[in-house]
């Protein structure tokens, strides 16, 4: 009795289903009972068939005729009375039904009973994304290629039919629905084991907040990725305990943090973005005079850091009032950002940097314009909004284009989907420049400028070799992994950058052993990926890295023997 | 006192009555079962079961089941009925088939009806 959609049917037809009835009761019975002549002019009765017969093709207004005699008049006056009876009932029937096929509710409890259907088929992990945005696109599209599920909900049927559009690489379970409602989170399958983490990246941020107070509460194993921009929210989400916070300007600030002192890190942190490769120069900041136009959130999350590295600064802002110790120091300007006049005041002239950091990305773009005109040299940060505009921003040379959007994309997926990578992003953003700088160096001389990075699970599905050696009591270095395969006394050139065990993270491993269920993040390119993947899952090949001669068959040998005996 | 249940109530003890009545009486001789006593009993229990649609609850699911049953088996013995009336004579022994098929459906109906008042007795209301 759970199918909602059979009882809706069923009560709304309940009415015309009784006149139905009983207008063809009626109508028979007269039928039945009213005398009529036979073509010998004897009198007889219609028995219950053929008045059954008759009124169901009179009804339906098909009409065959008067069977199976001619009627006389008094029969032709029951049956006048009987079809504006039954074809009004049956008529009244037909209309109710249609309605009910297309009425709302129907088709919403439809589309939610298949939408429950498809999410209880999911066997592997999956994620819950909400709500139907260019960003949750792009990180669908990532999730879905590293072999995770997905199910989206959205609050507009439009929206929802638009996502169906959308060139995804497998199907998407989607459905409409209120996502801050606890059964429409039950529907997208929140309860169950395989659902790995639920993604709401609204902008109206208290919605972000519910979210994860009703998934902490339907299952505390689910991760909670949220967007968090106020203090307040953030505070109150962290609260939580379950939902990872995701404030694109403190992300921002922080990089901006890490590009003053240590900008080879950033290198590495595009790269495993795969937003650049290793030669890009594009994050060495100039020191010097700073000019901010913003001093909102994003703004303010600048300020702290720019004040840490003690860089003489000045914001810009019409609608956001600094303090006024800030404006007594000549470090606040209330004005129009997108005006010669002002920033030859701010100093533009002899500035080394500009960030236009409002809202609005044409104002953006239009101050730059300016600032290029004013003063060629200086270095152009920009905050982009929506990645709508994006090829004016490409077209306006600005050096590093800040995009909101994109960072949320970025940071979501590599969470979600690539552990491994994820952990060490966040190790090597602890390091100092001297660090980064010679892994830079290390990895595009013995690499490439674009090397690949693969993860690697000692395990009998990945590397089935390796682990039944491993089983076996032996002791395999990871150094085995890195031979080349045409001459085991030569390398063949990849890097692996970070081994994890139970409660072991070793960075930039070298002469480790390996044990079973290890994680291991390689950087390498094709053909060493290829090597490394051979060695890992062939039993011949790892033999002979491990001692440089081929591996003889067992069946081989005994059949050799039994030849010579 | 509640009209609506007035309405059902009626409905469904006259189906239980009605089809006693067409039981009732020697089952081998078609002179003691009249056919609009069929008739009526048949459209009453559809009417019947039409109104225990749309309640969701453990009793009326059964409630509809029952009612279900009684339609099936008196839709059986009137199309034996019809069939053996164009086909060949209505003899004491097709009769006995058409009464006891609608004996069956006398069952049901009491079921039906036993369920009904044992969920009135049970309301507080």
């Amino acid at each position: 009795m759970s199918d909602n959609a059979l009882w809706i049917i069923l009560q709304r037809l309940r009415t015309p289903l009784l006149v139905i009835i009983v207008t063809y009761a009626i109508a028979i019975l007269g039928m039945v009972l009213i005398p009529g002549l036979d073509d010998k002019g004897e009198v007889y009765h219609l028995s219950f068939f053929d008045a059954f017969y008759f009124i169901s093709y009179t009804a339906s207004t098909i009409g065959f005729g008067e069977t199976p005699y001619d009627f006389t008049y008094e029969q032709r006056l029951w049956v006048l009375i009987c079809i504006y009876l039954t074809v009004i009932g049956w008529f009244y029937g037909l209309g109710a039904l249609v309605s009910v096929v297309s009425d709302k509710t129907l088709k919403f409890e439809l589309m939610r009973s298949r939408f429950r259907k498809q999410v209880e088929k999911i066997k592997v992990d999956f994620i819950i994304v909400l709500g139907y945005t260019h960003v949750n696109v792009e990180i669908t599209k990532q999730l879905l290629e590293s072999g995770l599920k997905v199910v989206f909900i959205d609050e507009s049927e439009e929206n929802i039919n638009h996502l169906m559009l959308e060139d995804f690489s497998q199907s998407v379970a989607v459905m409409v629905g209120n996502v801050l409602l606890i059964d429409t989170l039950k529907d997208a399958g929140i309860r169950k084991k395989n659902c790995k983490a639920i993604i709401a990246l609204f902008d109206e941020e208290d919605k972000n907040l519910r979210v994860s107070i009703l998934s902490k509460f339907l299952n505390p194993h689910v991760k909670v990725i949220a967007k968090s921009t106020l203090y307040e929210t953030t505070t109150s989400l962290l609260d939580t305990d379950i939902a990872k916070v995701q404030n694109p300007f403190e992300i921002f600030a922080k990089r901006l943090d890490i590009a003053l002192t240590s900008p080879h890190v950033l290198i590495l942190e595009n790269w495993i973005y795969q937003n650049s490769d290793l030669t890009d120069i594009a994050l060495f900041l100039p020191r010097g005079r700073y000019i901010i136009c913003g001093y909102g959130r994003f703004g303010k999350a600048l300020q702290e850091k720019l004040e840490k590295h003690g860089i003489d600064y000045v914001f810009i802002d019409e609608r956001h009032l600094g303090k006024r110790e800030m404006i007594e120091n000549e470090t606040f300007l209330r004005a129009n950002a997108d005006d010669k006049a002002i920033l030859c005041e701010a100093g533009i002239k002899e500035a080394s940097c500009l960030i236009a950091g409002t809202q609005n990305d044409i104002d953006n773009i239009s101050i730059l314009i300016t600032a290029k005109k004013l003063n060629p040299d200086i270095y152009l940060i920009a905050r982009e909004n929506t990645m709508e505009e994006i090829s004016i921003f490409q077209a306006a040379k600005i050096n590093w284009v800040f995009m909101i959007e994109s960072i949320l994309i970025n940071k979501t997926a590599l969470f979600l989907a690539d552990a491994l990578k994820h952990r060490f992003l966040k190790l090597v953003l602890y390091k100092d420049e001297i660090w980064a700088t010679s892994l830079v160096n290390l990895l595009k001389s013995q690499i490439n400028k674009n090397p690949t990075l693969i993860t690697l699970k000692v395990c009998e599905d990945e590397a089935y070799a390796l682990f039944h050696d491993l089983a076996l009591g032996e002791d395999i270095k990871i150094e085995i992994l890195l031979k080349s395969l045409s001459n085991w006394e030569k390398k063949s050139g990849a890097i692996p950058l970070l081994i994890k065990r139970e409660a072991e993270e070793i960075l930039l491993p070298s002469n480790e052993s390996l044990y079973i269920g290890d994680h291991i993040l390689f950087a390498c390119d094709n053909s060493s990926k290829e090597e490394i993947e051979l060695i890992a899952s062939n039993c011949y090949e790892l033999h002979y890295a491990r001692f440089g001669k081929e591996k003889e068959s067992q069946i081989l040998k005994k059949i050799l023997l039994a030849f010579r005996l | 006192m509640n009209l609506q249940k007035v309405i059902s109530g009626f409905f469904f003890i006259l189906a239980m009555t009605l089809n006693f009545g067409f039981f009732y009486g020697d089952i081998g001789n078609p002179l003691l079962h009249s056919s609009y006593e069929l008739f009526a009993a048949l459209v009453i229990s559809l009417i019947s079961t039409v109104l225990k649609i749309g309640d969701k609850t453990q009793i009326g699911s059964v409630l509809l089941a029952s009612s279900l049953v009684a339609d099936i088996q008196l839709i059986a013995a009137a199309i034996f009925w019809t069939v053996t009336t164009y086909t060949s004579t209505v003899d004491s022994e097709a009769m006995a088939t058409i009464v006891s098929l609608s004996g069956g459906a006398l069952l049901a109906n009491i079921t039906s009806v036993i369920l009904y008042i044992g969920e009135t007795l049970k309301s507080k209301r």
